[in-house]
């Protein structure tokens, strides 16, 4: 009887299925003599030979079968094969680092094989989560037994890893390429929301301000960023040479202070948007019933109107924050520096491993601050649940 | 005591209320009645100054509503209205305490008196204190309002159509129990509504209201049996006028002391409505009644001549 047993989870299956296929179809890593030439790729049947990457399938075979008749236990059980896999995806590119480089300085690249089902793993994990209803704590707390097989594999045995080689001979701009990309960023963030608020509030006061506004704002969005950048050069140039204080300060045509203008310009439209529309959407009968009561206006703004707004303002912060952070490896362009420096410096010198160490960072950070932004959206969201 | 005199709300050239003067008693419950747009709200939103009025004096015990600060003025007046306004992001219980502790009352007191009220309301203090307002059922919902509304013991309380978004039996089991409450806490309650049925049941004092004038005003039983024009007249119900009279008058006006005849078989308590009585007529077709007080011992009867009325009597 098909409806006694549980149906086949169609998202575990094609996830499992196409990392089979990737698995053993694309090169999972690639060999260079050195930094200039280009790689040799390796299939895992290349490394293994086709008993031993038979023997890699299993695990794959065994996901499979659970998504075909899931059951619950069965569901904990993939999750824990899943998590194993992720912390096997580091030993395995130590093991073809062991196999594989025989000469000094060789460098090992990271294939697209990998990628590919790094990116299915984690697509499986959230799927596994969400059926599992796993909390949020717990669904990140997974992450850590690969994070930590990552890095315990990278201090022994990844030494010819050419990304971790770039980290190396960087390590010492890294950090500081990180800070500022943060700094950047939350500065950008921080003035755009004061100033968003501020214009939300002026709109519900003025509607002129309102449609005046949206106009400006929706009109800097249209802008390419590179554009922007450029356009902003000339008038801050003639700033920073006719007013001493502004150079003093280290305003030029070029660096953060032009970046620190765009991102803050772009970052106002999703602010401004979602304060105003947070404020305006307060149910009218909450906000009549506080008045009647005899709230002052104050009091209404303070203990209604702003808490109940509260978590849509937030959504627009998250936003902001995660488009920024893209925008800000753009300003690296100008000399903003940041995480971006790194992006361009690996598209001149055709090295896609630094490219990769600017970018990787980025997508990191990206999901950080999404995942903590949404985590504080929901406590604060009213009476905690829904 | 609330004096309305010749007040009139202007909004541009348009007149929402128009110089109508009013004048409701202490401890009375004075219902609001009208169709939409008769001007009943704004006229309820005038008392406490969410709108001002244009024209006219309006006095609470005496005083001129503008002499006091906006806020302390509403802070003395309960307000309940048809969506609740109950902040979703407060439990109930805070949601209660909320006027006390605009008045700066201590804790312990506020806390104290929202027990109070729960109780009043027939709300268990463990079930519901810690619930938010999207848990609660409409009913439910509109009881926390009230209590609200009640919570630093107002002596008015201006209600606009509170139970107006409420299923029917909800809506008179809520009816009932604002009854009840009356008969004890004996406030000062105007009351918006514009269903004519809740409007009767509720009334002391019924103020018909049409294009921003009051049409009429009176006991639900005078207009009933006089209405002024045509308008009232359709609005009290037309052909169903009849049995509306009926729901407002007892059983026990029209019983008849027990007779030495033999007890009719169909019983009908004297607190009844003789619309109940007619019913009850109607379905077991039974011209005689047996009227029993609360404790089921027969103290009268009712004939189905005397029910429809003195006149046909003699």
């Amino acid at each position: 009887m098909r409806s006694q047993t549980p149906g086949t989870n169609v998202v575990l299956l094609s996830l499992s299925l196409l990392a089979l296929v990737v698995w053993l179809g694309l090169d999972t890593v690639s060999l260079a003599a050195n930094r200039i030439v280009p790689g040799t790729g390796y299939r895992i049947d290349e490394i293994l030979g086709w008993g031993g990457a038979l023997a890699t399938c299993l695990p794959w075979l065994a996901l499979v079968g659970i998504a075909w008749r899931p059951t619950r236990p069965r569901l904990v059980l993939a999750l824990a094969l899943v998590v194993l896999m992720l912390s096997a995806l580091p030993a395995w590119l130590a093991l073809s680092a062991e196999t594989l480089v025989d000469i000094p300085g060789a460098r090992l690249g990271i294939g697209a094989g990998i990628w590919v089902v790094l990116f299915l793993l984690l697509l499986a994990l959230i799927e596994l989560r969400t059926r599992l209803v796993l909390g949020r704590l717990l669904g990140w707390g997974l992450l850590l037994p690969p994070v930590a097989s990552a890095g315990f594999c990278l201090a022994r045995w990844l030494e010819p890893l050419a990304l971790w080689q770039e980290y190396r001979s960087r390590s010492d701009q890294f950090l500081g390429a990180v800070g500022e990309h943060l700094l950047l960023v939350g500065v950008a963030v921080g003035t755009s929301l004061a100033l968003g608020v501020g214009l939300a509030l002026a709109m519900r006061r003025w509607p002129g301000v309102q449609k005046v506004g949206f106009g400006v704002l929706n009109f800097l969005q249209t802008i390419p960023s590179i554009a922007l950048f450029g356009l902003l050069l000339a008038p801050l140039a003639w700033l920073s040479a006719n007013v001493d204080w502004l150079s003093a300060l280290g305003v030029s045509g070029i660096g953060w202070a032009p970046a620190l203008l765009a991102l803050v310009g772009y970052s106002l439209l999703p602010m401004v948007r979602n304060t105003f529309v947070a404020l305006e959407a307060v149910d009218p009968g909450v906000v009549d019933a506080a008045r009647g009561m005899g709230m002052s206006r104050g009091q209404v703004f303070r203990q209604v109107r702003l808490p109940l707004a509260l978590p849509v303002i937030l959504e627009g912060v998250r936003i902001t924050t995660v488009q920024a952070i893209g925008l800000t490896a753009v300003a690296a362009l100008i000399g903003a520096g940041g995480l971006g420096t790194f992006i361009f410096q690996g598209l001149g010198q055709a090295a896609m491993d630094l490219v990769l160490l600017g970018a990787l960072p980025i997508l990191v950070l990206a999901l950080l601050v999404d995942a903590l932004l949404g985590a504080l959206t929901d406590i604060l969201r009213p009476g905690g649940a829904e | 005591m609330i004096d309305l005199i010749h007040v009139s709300k202007r909004f541009g050239a348009a007149a929402a209320v128009n110089d109508i003067s009013l004048s409701i008693a202490e401890g009375e419950l004075c219902v609001l009645v009208g169709t939409s747009g008769c001007g009943k709200s704004t006229t309820l939103r005038m008392i406490n100054r969410l709108i001002e009025h244009s024209e006219g004096e309006i006095h609470i015990d005496g005083q001129q509503i503008r002499r006091f600060r906006e806020e302390a003025l509403r802070r003395r007046m309960g307000y309940a209205i048809q969506s609740t306004g109950l902040f979703p992001h407060w439990t109930v219980a805070r949601n209660i305490g909320l006027v006390p502790r605009l008045l700066k009352w201590p804790a312990a007191q506020v806390q104290a008196r929202v027990e109070e009220l729960m109780e009043l309301l027939g709300l268990s203090m463990e079930q519901f204190a810690g619930k938010y307002p999207h848990q609660l059922s409409g009913g439910q919902a509109q009881r926390v309002g009230v209590a609200r509304a009640l919570a630093a013991d107002p002596d008015i309380l201006l209600m606009d159509e509170p139970f107006g978004a409420l299923d029917p039996i909800t809506r008179e089991s809520l009816q009932d129990e604002l009854r009840e409450l009356q008969a004890r806490l004996h406030k000062t309650i105007v009351f918006v509504t514009h269903d004519m049925d809740e409007a009767l049941r509720l009334a002391d004092h019924l103020v018909v209201m049409h294009q921003g004038r009051i049409v009429q005003q009176g006991r639900p039983l005078e207009l009933l049996r006089e209405p002024a024009d045509d308008f009232v007249e359709s609005l009290l119900g037309g052909e169903d006028r009849g049995l509306k009279e009926a729901a407002l008058l007892p059983v026990s006006q029209r019983m008849r002391p027990l007779s030495p005849r033999l007890l009719a078989r169909e019983r009908i308590g004297q607190h009844a409505s003789l619309r109940e009585a007619l019913s009850l007529m109607l379905w077991r077709h039974a011209e005689r009644l047996t009227v029993v007080d609360d404790a089921d011992m027969p103290v009268g009867e009712l004939s189905l001549r005397r029910l429809v009325g003195e006149r046909s009597d003699d």
